[in-house]
């Protein structure tokens, strides 16, 4: 099955790929003249990810942009949606191989790297930037994953997902905690004082898919290992082996986890926070507001900012970066094959003003990506600060090609050692064991990047 | 269906004889000769055979005779449903073929026809390098644990649902629901069903036995076992019902008559009827569970727990995870040659006429 599909998408593609270069020849690209843009007749394509929360109001917002559009520039613009990000994936492979899709695409921060691996996007140039309003435009974070470095960036910022930390305010008021630390040790110690009978101080997705390596990362990071290091994996780092000993023994040794949270995955630790049966539920994002609010905890929650210190210290050592959270949030990418990059970059343009991104904050509750828009928003809105605050602390993770693999191993060390986990320890010889495979494996994969 | 020598002879010799009766005989000979008892191909030949005697030329080549009634047939009407083949199977086996001989990833996806040709080295690597063999181990294990424990299962509801009563049709519904079920729906209710804290522990709970973890670990293994028994007995139970549906009353009432005990009866009686069905059900279900990517996806998550994972998981980590999509096609190919050898086995097994041996009951 598997290698019929996968062969069967392949000759699809080539075929695709065989009528597309008879069409090509015959199409012209008058958008890409100078002057002001005509976009009468044209249609441009954007793929984006679907809203499973606010379905109704994507159509909607679908909608008011094309009109928006065609009122600026004559063009059509429609959108295309993709379920999940395997979906996104056989989207973008298609669109590479068969050179063509989508004129623009919104993709997820982390995978952007892999993106720029193919090459198949548009690097923008000084003069796009213009395009699309200045590179000032946007905040400075969240410019961090948009290329290797500052001359060869694909992405142009479209939102921010940063990760922040949910906690019960009434639990820690009772508790005498008047605010969450920003230490992982001091964390852990007011998680303890929080633990009592059915309540625990964390809720922890250990069985999430994604969820446990950006702990590992964020604390790796702060401790002043950004994992690929040039052209070196540095998984094996005694910074990461600790970093998984604290993630792990908040369950095993310090008990502040629900043991139930080994198959847990990042919706139900939520859940648990949901209905008042943790204290602090790191690794979540704005978009938990909406479980929250129609949750038993509705109005006695909070967000913060997670801990930017590495376990064991009380100061974040030198070489650490503030790491309040990985860069998350979609990126725009123009595509190479793109007869309409001009129309593209305008209707990038138009999507990361000011009044567009705030307006985008409204419905869906993404953070924007344009500086003043950000800023407007944490002085309107008190609840939102920490999380704009995460959005400027938040850090790219490594911009290679290789990335995809990291992480996969990274995940994989957890997944391996649920078994112990629930056995109730996990043992640093393991770890170093799980990890000296993963290294090996991430190496070779860094290896061949080109 | 082999003819022999002699026989083949004789027919010939008579073919030559330009009469039609003598053609006739000489058909009918030839069909005799054969190995197959049935009468039908003999009278087919002997029918057709008759036809274009008349106005046929005599000649020197038997063989000929043969081939005149081959050139009528409207060949080229089969063209659409060949296309189709080629498009749908061939183009993407052998492209499947090229990849997997390809340094095929992310920073080449794009040229990917000038992609780097590198041999079999993704193939060494797949066998060396990766868990491919320890994958192989656990997705036939799993797929052979998963047919035969079915097969009893599979027969036994077949003969309780054989004999008329009240509510029948009822029961025989019920016994596909685990079949009809979307694999993606089974997953997701069994996930939750064997979470730590779930409605399965909490059974077992009741019964003074500790679950533990399913979902990882060694005893994940078996979940995808039992959670693949439950979504696939039904597929056995079918083909056997349809099995039984097709023996005939008065064998029933034979072997009855000779006094033949439940046992004897379904032992030698009923289940040689079956071979057919039974091994076909094997087969497919062999087939099926090697090939199931959804339901381990669903229940374990990706990366899998080293337990279960099994080849088709393997592959769509390599491709879609790791973006090495000419070792993930070359773990492809070696996955295929695994399921082509059942598949053979099987063909071999019922006969399906193909070629040569397909080709000479109507030949004549």
């Amino acid at each position: 099955m598997m290698k019929k599909k996968l062969a069967l998408t392949t000759a699809l593609l080539a075929a695709g790929a065989i009528t597309l270069a008879g069409c090509a020849s015959g199409g012209d690209a008058p958008g890409d003249g100078a002057g002001a843009l005509d976009g009468k007749g044209k249609t441009l394509n954007v793929l984006t990810d679907a809203n499973t929360l606010y379905p109704e109001e994507q159509q909607k917002w679908f909608a008011d942009v094309s009109e928006k559009f065609k009122a600026k520039t004559g063009a059509e613009v429609k959108f295309e949606t993709f379920a999940s990000a395997n979906d996104e994936l056989t989207k973008i492979q298609t669109s590479v191989v068969s050179g063509q899709g989508p004129d623009i695409y919104s993709l997820g921060t982390t995978f952007t790297p892999t993106a720029y691996a193919t090459g198949a996007f548009v690097k923008v140039s000084d003069d796009d930037w213009k395009k699309v309003g200045g590179r000032d435009r946007f905040t400075e974070a969240s410019l961090g994953i948009s290329g290797p470095d500052k001359d060869n960036e694909v992405g142009i910022p479209a939102r921010s997902r940063p990760f922040v930390m949910a906690y019960n305010t009434e639990m820690l008021a009772a508790a005498g905690i008047d605010k969450p630390a920003d230490t992982w040790d001091g964390l852990l110690e007011q998680a303890k004082k929080l633990t009592h009978d059915d309540v625990y101080g964390l809720s922890i997705a250990y069985g999430d898919n994604f969820d446990p390596w950006k702990f590992i990362w964020a604390m790796s990071t702060q401790a002043g290992n950004p994992i690929i290091d040039g052209k070196k994996v540095r998984l094996d780092d005694p910074v990461t082996i600790k970093a998984y000993e604290t993630y792990f023994g908040w369950l095993t040794q310090d008990k502040v986890v629900n043991p139930a949270a080994i198959g847990w995955k990042a919706s139900q630790a939520l859940a648990s926070f949901a209905d008042g049966k943790a204290a602090f539920m790191p690794m979540v994002t704005a978009t938990s507001i909406n479980t929250l609010e129609a949750s038993a905890v509705a109005g006695k929650y909070a967000y913060a900012v997670m801990p930017t210190v590495p376990p064991g210290e009380t100061k974040r050592p030198s070489d650490g970066k503030e790491a309040a959270s990985i860069l998350s949030g979609s990126n725009f990418v123009v595509a190479d094959y793109s007869k309409n990059k001009d129309l593209s970059f305008a209707l990038i343009e138009m999507l990361t003003t000011a009044e567009e991104q705030k307006v985008y904050y409204d419905t869906f509750g993404e953070m924007p990506t344009n500086a003043k828009a950000a800023e407007a928003l944490e002085t309107d809105n008190a609840q939102l600060a920490p999380i704009v605050e995460a959005s400027k602390l938040s850090v790219g993770t490594p911009f290679s090609g290789a990335w995809g693999d990291v992480q996969l191993g990274m995940t994989n060390v957890v997944v391996q050692a649920i078994p112990s986990l629930n056995a109730g320890s996990v043992s640093t010889d393991q770890i170093i064991s799980a990890l000296k495979t993963e290294q090996d494996k991430a190496q070779s994969a860094l290896d061949r990047a080109k | 269906m082999v003819t022999t020598p002699e026989a083949r002879t004789r027919a010939d010799a008579l073919a030559a004889d330009t009469t039609p009766e003598a053609r006739t005989r000489a058909d009918a000979l030839a069909a005799n000769a054969a190995a197959s008892a049935d009468a039908t191909p003999a009278r087919t030949a002997a029918r057709r055979g008759g036809h274009p005697a008349p106005s046929s030329p005599p000649t020197g080549r038997p063989r000929r005779a043969r081939k005149i009634g081959e050139r009528d047939r409207p060949l080229w009407m089969l063209a659409p449903g060949g296309i189709l083949m080629v498009v749908v199977i061939l183009v993407p086996l052998v492209l499947g073929l090229v990849i997997s001989l390809m340094d095929l990833d992310q920073y080449t996806l794009r040229q990917w026809i000038s992609a780097p040709f590198i041999g079999i080295t993704n193939y060494v690597e797949a066998l060396t390098k990766s868990t491919l063999i320890q994958s192989i181990g656990i997705s036939v294990g799993y797929a052979v644990l998963v047919t035969l424990i079915c097969l009893p299962i599979g027969v036994a509801a077949a003969l309780a649902t054989q004999n008329r009563f009240r509510g029948r049709g009822l029961v025989r519904s019920l016994f596909l629901v685990p079949y009809v079920l979307p694999t993606f729906v089974v997953g997701t209710v069994w996930r939750t069903m064997l979470q730590p804290d779930g409605v399965g522990n909490a059974m077992l709970k009741n019964f003074g036995i500790d679950g533990g973890l399913w979902l990882n670990g060694p005893q994940s293994y078996w979940a995808l076992v039992f959670v693949q028994i439950w979504a696939s007995w039904p597929f056995i139970y079918l083909l056997v019902l349809s099995g039984l549906q097709s023996v005939d009353s008065e064998v029933h009432e034979a072997s009855a008559l000779d006094g033949a005990g439940w046992w004897t009866k379904l032992r030698y009686v009923i289940l040689p009827y079956l071979k057919g069905p039974i091994t076909l059900a094997l087969i497919i279900s062999f087939l099926h569970s090697v090939n199931n990517f959804t339901l381990p996806f669903v229940l374990f998550g990706i990366p899998a727990p080293a337990d279960v994972n099994v080849l088709p998981v393997l592959t769509y980590i390599t491709g879609f995870q790791n973006f090495r999509f000419g070792l993930s096609a070359a773990m492809a190919v070696i996955s295929l040659i695994l399921i082509a050898i059942p598949l053979f086995i099987y063909l071999r097994a019922v006969k399906l006429d193909t070629g040569e041996d397909g080709g000479s009951r109507v030949r004549k």
